[in-house]
């Protein structure tokens, strides 16, 4: 009992999944309460991670392989938020789309308990496991339209997926090969006991499992399939995928590198990689989205950029605070600014798509005069990603560039700095153009569904961008498992 | 020859209530979000709003300088914890001293006037409700700036006036021009942010605190490394002279007169790019510790006054000479403030501040009835707009440094401390001096006497236009417009009388007072510097009257002898042409454009393009497949892990 108490917050998910395709089976003309059962057992989810919280009882099942710990608890947190303002989101396009409803309320549902599943995973088996099950649906949302842009992007999307899955499991294999054991902290002791002469081999593992993993971070150079398939993607699938899929795969890397591969002589080797990496992606993301036209290309190298960013605090593992990694806190703060500036743009994106049909640029113009909440709610949700205060992307991208000072890598802060501005020019470019452009067409308001989400996800960029405490904490205490690495 | 004595203050705490100091800062943030809330609905409200909360703030403000001025300048801090990051606390908190009260009277009280002032300018205008919005926010937001007791807070506050003056000017934004001007204003001060950025994170890694008392002291006790020092210094300056438009950051500022003319007044004159000056002022402790950074400091301010004086003399729109000709004054004040002439340049920032907004709001009223801001078309106006003309030379005679007038005594304190460092720097501020009052004088000349030239005729199917006025038959403005000049010409007169050298020492006392050291170096006045401004200043008028109203020479012929250095100054050093046309258009459009589209070509289009797939039957989806992409990205990926292990492996051998 005890174990399926722990894994609670994803199996009432998975049973409200399961609830959904059976209501559509059984009572079919209530359709409309579908994505409300999502939202209760999303809700659930997090009631059930809270008691987890209150209980203050943190334990660890499946013979070590699955740990439920206040790291994994941040994460809960934010993907059941992620999901649940993806399901609102979502409710208008579902219902014109019209077909197979259920299925897509299940397979979102199914995908979050899969994330789930990666933040608490300390296992290599469990770790691509719930790397899978999160993956599968992802795939099948991807293509979701019977449009050729969708389906191209669903197919690339797998068949993409299956290489760096191949890829990953080949570097997870080399580790097994090395330790004789496949759970996190028992690989970490065995690498810092005798892994020092086997240094090679290792970093071809590590590499590895950077280029599996960094397929679903999208980093360069494993960062090819993602504007195509966010362009392609269905919108509200392209807003999970861009910060559903990518906070988990940085929640397991951290978890992977520190407990695993924490020794200081490998660490101070994939330290580097990462802050390369960070440099490259950075500036790879930001020099392509400038010249994108059309919204959601350039959303998609904007989130390579900030995968960029986020590599930062990976970078940064040198650097302690007091009493936990800064580094790792650091991307905690960004993977939730993030998880709300990023969403709260998409959701934007796709009020607005719905209404004027198009996704280029150019057509936002004049987007002030035609639905003004909506345009400040974009803006302001720019604006974080750009990191200008008082939002929380400037608290995210300040603690982060803290992160990096202290870990002696002046250097990288600096080109992250000048990809800062680079940034702007193409987030405000955007602004610009709803704000002082020019229109003829009427003014529109959104469906109340997408109102409610767009005002959640603002007012959590102004919230925290007004009291970033209670964020900083929770990202500092979340991190403080990894201490006494 | 002793130029100062020294003199250990008694500074106390000031007795404030604290709910005094945070109004201040709540008033025109209700203001706003008031007409936020109803702008739609009632419009009317809002000028009434921003004017009631500005009024607030400034009576407020009144009441914590007279408390200040009790403690002769003392400290006193409302502190609250806000957050905390890593093992450093960060507050938000309110530091009141000194220089704060100063700075708080002199952005609340010339905010009020332009609120009232703006309520007949902005008459009729379609965007009413949305300027008075954005005015209340940066009212708000400099105050928040000058209360703020931490450079984090700082900065947050720093960059919300960033964007409220962006907001601000491209108030007109059907107006391209304006549009532009907006943009260049964010992109050029967001150049100098970063330096301040920069500071931010070195003394984040290397201080540990962003208290800016405790700054001091890291400064003062030498905890931090000279060069630490030095290069925090120069970061805290990169973002002043962002904000305070110094050399080569300041060719945002003419642009942003597209503005409404109440907004240069506000920002562009008194409040905004006086910042820097106050930003460099509050870390002043930190700038007496590095050499290196006063002398980067100094000359930066020099050659600004002296580049954007020359500049003003050759422009030939009215706005344009105050915008050019407040660059220079701020070049003065960072002058100064490099040869550790603090009290010298603060006194200096608060006269300019009354007489420059003056003169700001004595343009518009001239454009009000004119339609125009270009010289050429003006001309006579005394006689028909008498109080426009009065004020307008007050604050031209103030700014020209003439005695008795608040101008006089704040130059002479800056040319005083300059007499006493640096010869040369001296005669650099002299020579700015001189100019200040030919191009101010020039403008008189042409805008209020000769010929009226007609103005600019109302161009009726500009619906945009808010112009209501007859421009060939120009009129003295309504008394909403008139009472907001007058009011501020008294302080352009008088403003002199808290700190006339060897005299009184009243703001010297408030300001030192501020400082974690204050010791109080009296100023005497000394004939000699006193004279020879005088002298400079009048010659300027004199040969300004000569020019352009006698005419003993036509300025064209003039122009003609000088040609070389009137097209340098004419064309503004070539710095817009290098900026935008070399810059933005060429290296960055072009040359980037071009690399671009290679890399689009060879590595995005020959690896994975969604627009590559050619037809749209089902088999379309299996020939993606086969067109190659997916195995150029499997190779990509085998290619990307091989470079990186190398990569390792030669960085770091085994």
């Amino acid at each position: 009992m005890n174990a399926l108490d722990v894994v609670g917050p994803q199996l009432i998910i998975l049973i409200a999944a399961g609830l959904i395709l059976l209501t559509e089976g059984i009572f079919g003309r209530y359709r409309r309460i579908l994505p409300y059962i999502a939202l209760a057992g999303l809700v659930a989810s997090a009631a059930w991670t809270t008691s987890w919280v209150i209980r203050d009882d943190y334990q660890t099942i499946f013979d070590g392989t699955f740990s439920l710990d206040q790291y994994a608890v941040f994460f809960y947190y934010v993907f059941a938020g992620v999901t649940a303002l993806v399901v609102l989101a979502s409710v208008d396009w579902v219902d014109r789309v019209g077909r197979r409803q259920a299925e897509y309320y299940a397979l979102v549902l199914t995908a979050t308990a899969g994330l789930m599943f990666l933040a608490g995973a300390r296992d290599l088996i469990t770790i691509f496991i719930a790397l899978e099950l999160s993956s599968i649906p992802q795939y099948i949302l991807a293509g979701w339209q019977k449009d050729r842009r969708s389906s191209e992007a669903g197919l690339k999307y797998l068949l993409l997926g299956a290489i760096s899955s191949a890829v990953l499991l080949y570097g997870m294999a080399l580790i097994y090969g090395f330790t004789g054991t496949t759970i996190l902290p028992e690989i970490g002791r065995v690498i810092a006991a005798e892994g020092e002469e086997n240094r090679a081999l290792l970093i071809v593992a590590v590499t590895m499992l950077i280029a599996g993993f960094g397929f679903k971070m999208a980093v360069v150079p494993f960062q090819m399939w993602v504007p195509d398939v966010y362009q392609g993607a269905p919108t509200p699938v392209t807003a999970f995928l861009s910060v559903g899929s990518k906070a988990a795969a940085f929640a397991v890397v951290i978890r992977v590198f520190f407990e695993g591969l924490g020794a200081d002589f490998i660490s101070s080797d994939w330290a580097n990689i990462f802050a390369v990496l960070a440099a490259v992606t950075m500036t790879v993301g930001n020099v392509m989205a400038i010249v994108q036209s059309d919204i959601k290309r350039m959303l998609g190298y904007s989130s390579v950029a900030q995968a960029g960013t986020f590599l930062i605090g990976l970078a940064a593992v040198s650097a302690t605070g007091d009493g936990f990694t800064l580094g790792a806190s650091a991307v905690l703060l960004f993977v939730a600014a993030y998880a709300f500036t990023n969403l709260g743009a998409f959701v934007a994106v796709i009020a607005i798509s719905q209404r004027i049909g198009s996704d280029q640029i150019a057509d936002y113009s004049g987007m002030w005069k035609r639905a003004p909440l909506l345009a400040a709610a974009l803006a302001f949700c720019l604006i974080s990603l750009t990191g200008i205060p008082p939002t929380a992307g400037f608290w995210a991208k300040l603690y982060i560039f803290n992160a990096g000072i202290h870990a002696d890598l002046a250097w990288l802060v600096i080109i992250a700095v000048l990809n800062t501005v680079v940034s702007g020019y193409y987030y405000l470019g955007v602004v610009r153009q709803m704000f002082l452009g020019d229109t003829q067409e009427r003014p529109f308001r959104v469906s109340p569904t997408i109102g409610v989400s767009l005002a959640v996800t603002t007012a959590g960029v102004l919230v925290f961008g007004i009291l970033p405490a209670p964020l900083i904490d929770a990202a500092q205490e979340a991190v403080q498992i990894f201490a006494g690495q | 020859m002793p130029l100062f004595l020294a003199e250990m203050l008694e500074v106390g705490v000031p007795t404030i209530d604290e709910w005094v100091v945070w109004a201040i800062l709540a008033a025109p943030v209700v203001s706003w979000l008031l007409i936020i809330a109803y702008l739609r609905k009632l419009p009317a409200i809002a000028g009434y709003a921003t004017i009631l909360a500005v009024g607030v703030s400034t009576v407020l403000s009144f009441v914590v300088l007279f408390n200040v001025i009790d403690a002769t300048g003392g400290p006193v801090v409302f502190s609250y914890e806000w957050f905390t990051a890593g093992s450093v606390v960060v507050n938000f908190g309110a530091r009141v001293d000194g220089l704060t009260a100063v700075m708080l009277v002199v952005v609340s009280s010339v905010s009020f006037l332009v609120q009232i002032f703006s309520q007949g300018y902005m008459a009729g205008d379609k965007g009413y409700g949305r300027y008075y919005a954005h005015m209340s926010l940066f009212t708000a937001s400099m105050l928040g700036l000058v209360l703020a007791d931490n450079l984090l807070m700082l900065f947050v506050f720093w960059e919300l006036v960033g964007l409220s003056s962006y907001l601000l000017i491209g108030f007109w934004f059907h107006k391209p021009s304006a549009a532009a001007a907006a943009k260049k204003a964010f992109i050029v001060t967001r150049i100098g942010d970063l330096g301040l950025l920069a500071a931010l994170l070195l003394i984040w890694a290397r201080g540990g605190t962003f208290q800016i008392d405790e700054i001091h002291q890291l400064a003062i006790t030498g905890a931090l490394s000279s060069t630490v020092i030095t290069w925090f210094a120069l970061g805290v300056f990169a973002g002043a002279a962002g904000k305070s438009a110094q050399f080569p950051l300041h060719v945002w500022l003419p642009d942003a007169m597209e503005g409404p003319t109440p907004v240069s007044a506000l920002i562009h004159a008194a409040t905004m790019v006086a910042a820097g000056v106050y930003l460099v002022g509050r870390f002043f402790p930190v700038f007496e510790a590095s050499a290196d950074a006063q002398t980067v400091v100094s000359w930066v301010g020099a050659i600004t006054a002296v580049v954007a004086a020359t500049i003003a003399i050759v422009q030939t729109d009215l706005k344009r000479v105050l915008a050019y000709s407040t660059i220079s004054q701020l070049g003065y004040m960072m002058l100064a403030l490099g040869l550790l002439g603090y009290v010298a340049a603060i006194f200096h920032l608060f006269t300019h501040a009354f007489f420059k907004a003056l003169l700001f709001l004595g343009s518009g009223s001239v454009n009000h009835s004119t339609n125009t801001f270009d010289m050429r078309q003006m001309g006579g106006l005394y006689k028909l707009m008498p109080i426009t003309f009065a004020t307008f030379l007050i604050g031209s005679l103030s700014l020209a440094g003439i005695f008795p007038l608040a101008g006089f005594w704040s130059k002479d304190e800056i040319l005083h401390d300059a007499w006493g460092h640096d010869r040369v720097l001296w005669a650099i501020a002299l020579g700015v001096a001189f100019m200040t009052a030919l191009y101010m004088f020039r403008a008189i000349f042409l805008t209020f006497f000769g010929e009226y030239k007609g103005g600019q005729p109302v161009d009726h199917h500009d619906e945009e236009s808010h112009f209501h006025g007859d421009p060939a038959h120009p009129h003295e403005s309504g008394w909403v417009m008139t009472i907001p000049l007058i009011i501020l010409a008294v302080p352009a007169i008088g403003a002199g009388v808290f700190n006339m050298a060897g005299i009184t020492d009243g703001l010297a006392r408030l300001l030192t007072g501020a400082l974690p050291v204050p010791d109080l170096h009296e100023v005497s006045f000394d004939w000699w510097v006193a004279g020879s401004s005088t002298v400079v200043a009048v010659s300027g008028i004199a040969i300004a009257w000569a020019i352009y109203y006698r005419r003993v020479v036509e300025s064209s012929a003039l122009r003609d002898a000088f040609y070389p250095l009137a097209v340098v100054f004419e064309r503004k050093y070539f710095l817009d042409n290098l900026y935008e046309d070399f810059i933005a258009r060429t290296v960055l459009q072009r040359w980037w454009n071009r690399l671009l589209e290679l890399f689009d070509t060879y590595v995005v289009d020959g690896a994975v393009n969604g627009s590559a797939t050619v037809t749209r039957e089902v088999s379309a989806r299996l020939r993606v497949v086969q067109n190659g992409q997916v195995q150029a990205y499997g190779l990509l990926l085998v290619a990307g892990v091989i470079i990186i292990v190398a990569a390792v492996f030669t960085a770091n051998p085994l």
